[in-house]
């Protein structure tokens, strides 16, 4: 076995695979992110940035088959070590405790996960595979200015965020970056990035419901 | 303050063998001491089934002064109980209130399969460690010991990991029983030695290889080690495990 | 029975050098032809089983708990001695080997205790090397701490942790050598007999505590380091499975049994609180480096410890023995102690206490000093009584701890019966009459990496590599025995009798008659009574003692009844050699033996030796053998530590 393999397929090797995958949807989130809140500044900022995301072309399909791959492997990984963690506990405890380690991150990892899973398959059917006759912005505006999509779009955000806010921290301890140097300053950018992006997003999912002229 | 003597509702896992079906029995004890240990508080029960006839409840106990790392059950979902960095021959009945009921559980996890009631097999443990746990020096081979100074924090960190004594409560309370904090705390008393330098790569490899064969889960970083952990091992050492194999993995010429 | 020191010839410096150089050789490819059984895996016997592991014999490693990490030397806190003069305060190895004879109150052999004080150095240089994480200075060298009994500074520590650490070591060692295929490991054994065949030991018989099956094991050699034998008095700060019961069984098979009466009573322990105690625990005697013990000069003080001035403070250490101060030896302190509280100055609920007092240690260093160096300790008293001793001083009490008696062996570690190699507490050898502080660890790991190695290789080239395999008789003989032995524990609760007591009742009272009468200070009336109430005792026992479940099992009730019997019949020996011995030495004070000021008075012209005991059958009294001590480099004197 090469040393690749090898290391891919040992327990850590998979942490690795989820921290860094986990980190480049991070990545991508912020992006994401920062692009959408364009719409705070109306419908002209909002088309203007998609339309120079779109003007990207080929560029754009390929980040998107990138993104589309590191968004399997992530998930395939992750329901691997799901499935392998089960396995390792043949029977449950008749008491189920927490010694005051786990967050509510933490414990809800895989359920979050699902959330996130199911929640941007509704997302892309939103407005990835739509009818794109109208523009993005049309679309946007008349998605989320129905209440049961903001409930959804809030619960798949809220999954999000706790799902973040274990991530982001457990990615540099998986990668093995702790230090007491640094400790706190991990923990407070883990917060600030988990809080950032759930509070964007969750901000425009509000705005454009209660305010769907903004994109008109 | 506190009555000196309580009673107390059990519930105690009773399993014949490995491959028998356990369940939970409930027992009474009154007239308990608030000065007991839990363990002494189980001789009671033990003292008291024997003589009504009954079967003892098995259970694994050694030093009694929470160092050897033989005791442990999960008592109330909590390894080793409910105070922090104790373990259970350490814990005291005065952290009990009367009347109070206990649910009494072996440490639970695939690769520490149930022998009988509350007694486990870790013999796992000892497999992780043959894989690498060690620094390869021969009896009578070893330079004067002052011959390569360690610096004091460092040594001090090698004693704070070094101090695991392998009850496997870690891998009890964690919820996808891994054995991380165990093996990061070896992997750890060695990496940061310069004694353990020679080998420092073919460690990390052989001992990650053998944690995983041996059955244990994967690490998501829940914390709920280093939360039950008898002697206070810190989970900054998993990350320099996690650091110590991906540093080998990346690196090293070693094949694991 | 014969008693051949088998001491080299030649100087005290220059013996264990001749008898390294006279030793027969195995060669190298000859040694994966042997087999060799080591029983038990603390410091000893991990040690041992490591290193001849390393040079290419075959071992097989036998424990009792379920892994070889948790053998009892794990507990050892304080630290463990050498004479590396890294501290240049004028330590040596004459001195070390003078402080270890002399604490030892001159009945130990010169020859042994030489050479443990020679390879002391090579141990801190082993454990060192395989990263055991001692103490350092701020310069990266290894910190030292003084310790009782010694007035440098040579015990090397981790923090209180060092048996721990040190056992670690060892262990890893020994999991190496599992590894590379040259030691089996057989956890949750415990050895119930030793086989001997043509006078030779050549295999013991095993059960299986998982699943109570007998088994057996053949090899060229047993190794024994199966502890010692504090746990007879049931109270006790040994582990819980500590026993006599395989160096019991070699002694009914001919092995000598050596000093049986000295045992070490430590000074420093959590006092008794209740009849459910099952164990007492120690504090590291390292805490009278900094605590100070006292009592109420008067008895029947009510105050509060911290409100009772210093005028009415007896700080009773100080004042007798100026000099060493609370650093007295461990026998020293204990008997002091009970003398107060004899005086009926002690203190707690029990009047058996005296107080540690870390008050003025905090005024002087501070309090984080003082928590880096007993941190730990502290911790652990706290949980125990709930007290903080930063606070309010500890109370201490003497409790039984360690048994310097053991099977007689030669300076080859051998016993009287070839081919039995006896190590670490288990054998008599180097601590005499006390122990002092630290030298435990030292012993154990002098005797398994660097003693036994090379003098067992002198027994193996001479008798060969050939074995009996174990369908010999010698072998079903002894498994049948054993049989017996279970089937008649298991018979009183098979026959439905009445009135039936657990093993821990019949226990703690044959504990309580040897506290009573063969504990720190020791009588002819009080001894002779021990004669009369422990026979009585053990055939209540047999009668009367119930054990649940079947032997077929993990049983831990029959493992216990299994041990106990064993105490019942060995605490016979151990009081008769109290009796027979008529001085005071060391741990084992006679009352009808002291100075005028109290201190134990040895008589040299008629006990400079070593009592050596020998089964004669089941139902005869022991014979009694006596190996003289000769001392050529070391003048025996009155200790004084004034």
């Amino acid at each position: 076995m090469s040393w690749f393999t090898q290391t891919i397929k040992s327990s850590l090797g998979k942490k690795y695979i989820m921290s860094l995958t986990g980190l480049m949807l991070g990545g991508f989130l912020l992006v994401h992110a920062a692009g959408n809140s364009s719409i705070f500044f109306g419908r002209a900022a909002f088309l203007s940035y998609a339309g120079h995301l779109h003007g990207l072309g080929f560029l754009l399909h390929a980040a998107e088959l990138l993104l589309l791959a590191i968004f399997l492997v992530h998930i395939l990984t992750g329901t691997i070590l799901f499935l392998g963690n089960l396995g390792a506990r043949s029977s449950r405890y008749a008491v189920h405790n927490s010694a005051g380690g786990r967050s509510w991150g933490s414990a809800t990892m895989p359920y979050t996960g699902m959330v996130i899973f199911c929640f941007i398959l509704i997302h892309l059917f939103n407005f990835h595979f739509t009818d794109h006759s109208r523009t993005i912005a049309d679309i946007v505006a008349e998605v989320l200015a129905r209440p049961f999509y903001t409930f959804i779009y809030i619960v798949g955000l809220s999954g999000l965020g706790l799902h973040v806010s274990h991530g982001f921290w457990s990615m540099f301890q998986s990668l093995g970056i702790s230090h007491p140097k640094y400790d706190r300053v991990i923990r407070a950018c883990a917060w600030l990035v988990c809080g950032l992006i759930t509070a964007v997003f969750i901000l425009i999912v509000l705005l454009l419901l209660v305010n769907s002229n903004i994109l008109v | 303050m506190a009555a000196k003597i309580i009673s107390l509702n059990l519930k105690v896992w009773r399993q014949n063998g490995p491959d028998k079906k356990g369940a939970l029995e409930n027992y009474r004890l009154e007239n308990i001491s608030i000065d007991m240990s839990f363990l002494e508080m189980i001789d009671v029960l033990n003292e008291k089934l024997t003589v009504e006839g009954k079967e003892p409840v098995a259970f694994d106990h050694d030093c009694r002064e929470g160092i050897c790392g033989m005791c442990g059950a999960v008592v109330d979902g909590i390894a080793h109980g409910p105070e922090k960095e104790t373990t259970l021959c350490q814990l005291h009945m005065r952290h009990f209130q009367d009347g109070q009921t206990l649910t009494i559980e072996p440490f639970r996890a695939k690769a520490f399969p149930v022998i009988k009631d509350l007694v486990v097999d870790r013999s796992s443990l000892d497999i992780i460690i043959q894989a690498g746990g060690f620094i390869s020096v021969n009896t009578g081979s070893a330079p004067d010991a002052n011959g390569i100074p360690v610096p004091q924090h460092k040594a001090e960190q090698a004693m704070d990991a070094a101090a695991c004594i392998g009850c496997g409560a870690c891998v009890a309370a964690c919820p996808n029983a891994a054995a991380m904090l165990f093996v990061s705390a070896k992997i750890s008393q060695l990496a940061l030695l310069p004694q353990g330098a020679p080998e420092r790569e073919k460690r990390a490899l052989s001992m990650v290889q053998a944690m995983d064969k041996e059955g244990f889960g994967n690490c998501t970083n829940e914390r709920e080690c280093e939360a039950v952990c008898p002697k206070g091992i810190s989970i900054r050492n998993i990350a320099r495990l996690n650091r110590e194999f991906l540093r080998a993995s990346l690196l090293s010429d070693e094949q694991g | 029975m014969q008693l051949d020191a088998k001491i080299p010839e030649g100087p005290l410096s220059e013996k264990w050098d001749r008898r390294r150089f006279e030793n027969r050789l195995v060669n190298p490819a000859n040694k994966r032809k042997y087999e060799i059984l080591v029983v038990g895996t603390g410091l000893a016997g991990a040690s041992a089983a490591a290193t001849l592991g390393e040079l290419g014999y075959n071992v097989k490693a036998f424990c009792i708990q379920d892994s070889p990490r948790r053998a009892h030397s794990i507990a050892a806190q304080g630290g463990i001695n050498a004479a590396k003069n890294y501290q240049n305060d004028g330590d040596s190895i004459f001195r070390l080997f003078y402080d270890t004879i002399k604490g030892g109150d001159f009945r130990s052999r010169e020859a042994n205790v030489y050479r443990l004080a020679q390879v002391s150095n090579n141990i801190i240089d082993q454990c060192v090397a395989q990263g055991v994480p001692f103490a350092r200075e701020y310069g990266g060298t290894l910190a030292n701490r003084s310790f009782g009994g010694a007035q440098v500074s040579r015990t090397f520590y981790a923090r209180g942790q060092t048996g721990q650490q040190l056992l670690f070591g060892a262990y890893s060692a020994m999991m190496r050598q599992v590894a590379a295929g040259k030691v089996t490991l057989f956890p949750r054994r415990e050895m119930m007999d030793l086989v001997v065949i043509d006078g030779k030991a050549k295999g013991i018989v095993c059960r299986n505590l998982v699943t109570g099956r007998l088994e057996r094991y053949c090899g060229n050699a047993v190794v024994l380091a199966t502890g010692g034998y504090g746990n007879t008095y049931f109270l006790s700060t040994n582990a819980m499975a500590s026993n006599v019961t395989a160096a019991w069984r070699a002694y009914k098979r001919g092995a000598g049994f050596a000093n049986p009466s000295f045992v070490q009573i430590h000074p420093t322990c959590i006092p008794v609180h209740g009849d459910y105690q099952s164990k007492l625990t120690l504090m590291s005697e390292s805490l009278r480096n900094d605590g100070r013990v006292w009592v109420p000069k008067n008895s029947g003080e009510t105050r509060d410890p911290v409100d009772i001035p210093e005028e009415d403070r007896d700080y009773y250490l100080e004042r007798k023995y100026p000099s060493f101060g609370n650093l007295v030896p461990r026998d020293v302190a204990s008997r002091n102690a009970k003398e107060v509280c004899d005086q009926g100055r002690g203190v707690g609920e029990t009047g058996l206490a005296v107080y540690l007092d870390f008050r003025d240690a905090i005024t002087r260093d501070g309090h984080d000093v003082i928590m880096r160096k007993y941190g730990n300790l502290f911790h652990m008293y706290e949980k125990i009584t709930a007290q903080d001793p930063s606070c309010r001083p500890m109370m201490i009490y003497p409790a039984v701890h360690y048994t310097m008696g053991g099977l007689w062996v030669d300076y080859n570690l051998m016993s009287t019966v070839p081919g039995l190699f006896v190590l670490g507490e288990a054998n008599f050898s180097d601590h005499g009459a006390n122990r002092l502080g630290a030298s435990a660890l030292m012993q154990g790991l002098a005797d398994g990496y660097f003693v036994l190695p090379y003098t067992i290789c002198d027994y193996l080239a001479e008798t060969g590599y050939n074995m009996h395999d174990t369908n010999h008789d010698a072998y079903t003989v002894a498994e049948e025995h054993v049989v017996q032995h279970i089937d008649a524990l298991m018979k009183n609760r098979a026959a439905g009798k009445k009135g039936l007591q657990t093993v821990d009742d019949l226990h703690r009272r044959l504990g309580r008659i040897l506290w009573d009468h063969c504990g720190m200070a020791r009588n002819r009336d009080g001894l002779a009574r021990a004669l009369a109430l422990i026979p009585e005792l053990r055939q209540e026992f047999w009668d009367r003692v119930t054990v649940p479940g079947s032997g077929q099992e993990l049983n831990q009730a029959l493992e216990r009844a299994g041990r106990v019997a064993d105490f019942m019949e060995f605490a016979e020996i151990m009081v008769q050699d109290a009796l027979a011995r008529e001085e005071s030495c060391g741990c084992h004070l006679r009352e009808e033996s002291q100075t005028e000021e109290h201190e134990a008075l040895r008589d040299d012209a008629n006990y400079a030796h070593v009592a050596v005991f020998e089964y004669k059958g089941e139902g005869k009294e022991a014979a009694l053998h006596k190996e003289p001590l000769v001392f050529e480099n070391v003048t025996p004197t009155q200790r004084s530590y004034k």
